[in-house]
């Protein structure tokens, strides 16, 4: 996946606060999303094509539904990241406060 | 409204790490500013020179070699550097000292990926929304 799909699909704050919704809330149908956001159930769902497209959301068909899953895949690298350096810095504070007691 | 819009965002991509340490700052300065003491805790061999604009290069058994320039020094409180590996994230690492009770020091070590990196991204990632996908996608 081109990192810039990617943010390109986050470009626009409505289609970024769906994601965050995703990200934050759980999977949910356009429908779902519709309710809690200012914008119509065609518009979340123009959207969620987008973030499909970019590979941030799954599709699980639920019943005359499609429920969206968040995919943080795409943002691996930055994830990927944060976790090594998280890491190293707990390995590395626990060794700085072993040396110092 | 910002000179670099992706200012905001850098700061957003980044780990922080805070531990209560039972010493005083002077002491705890020591481990961060000699070299032997900082690389025995590092976890890698490390040559400092602690003043600003002073170089930092920590040699990896097993790993490439991260090199770098040492920005802010403030003894006993602040230490800030940025270093990158040939073909890695560059990053800067802030190191800050705070008196706790009891003698001890209060560290925080915030590490975060430069702007330069991913001046690629829209403003919009700037927005506070963005912190909340982040955190959510590294859980």
């Amino acid at each position: 996946m081109d990192p810039h799909n990617v943010f390109a699909a986050l470009a626009d704050p409505t289609r970024l606060e769906v994601l965050n919704r995703l990200a934050s809330d759980g999977p949910a149908t356009a429908t779902e999303l519709s309710a809690s956001l200012p914008i119509s159930r065609q518009a979340v769902t123009k959207h969620l094509a987008a973030l499909d497209a970019a590979g941030l959301v799954e599709r699980h068909p639920s019943g005359r539904e499609v429920r969206y899953t968040f995919d943080p895949g795409p943002l691996g690298d930055v994830v990927k990241w944060a976790g090594n350096v998280g890491d190293t810095w707990d390995r590395r504070l626990d060794r700085l406060s072993r040396s110092i007691e | 409204m910002h000179d670099d819009p992706f200012e905001d965002l850098a700061g957003d991509v980044a780990v922080e790490r805070s531990i209560t340490l039972p010493a005083n700052p002077d002491s705890v300065w020591e481990h961060l500013t000699d070299g032997n003491l900082l690389g025995d805790w590092m976890g890698d061999p490390i040559e400092i020179e602690p003043r600003p604009g002073g170089s930092i290069t920590m040699t990896p058994d097993d790993g490439p070699l991260v090199w770098g320039t040492v920005e802010e020094v403030e003894p006993g409180r602040r230490l800030q550097w940025s270093w990158r590996t040939d073909d890695g994230l560059p990053t800067q690492v802030e190191i800050d000292l705070e008196p706790a009770d009891d003698g001890m020091t209060s560290l925080t070590v915030r590490e975060t990926l430069l702007p330069w990196r991913i001046t690629g991204l829209p403003p919009q990632w700037a927005d506070e929304a963005y912190p909340r996908v982040f955190l959510s996608a590294a859980a």
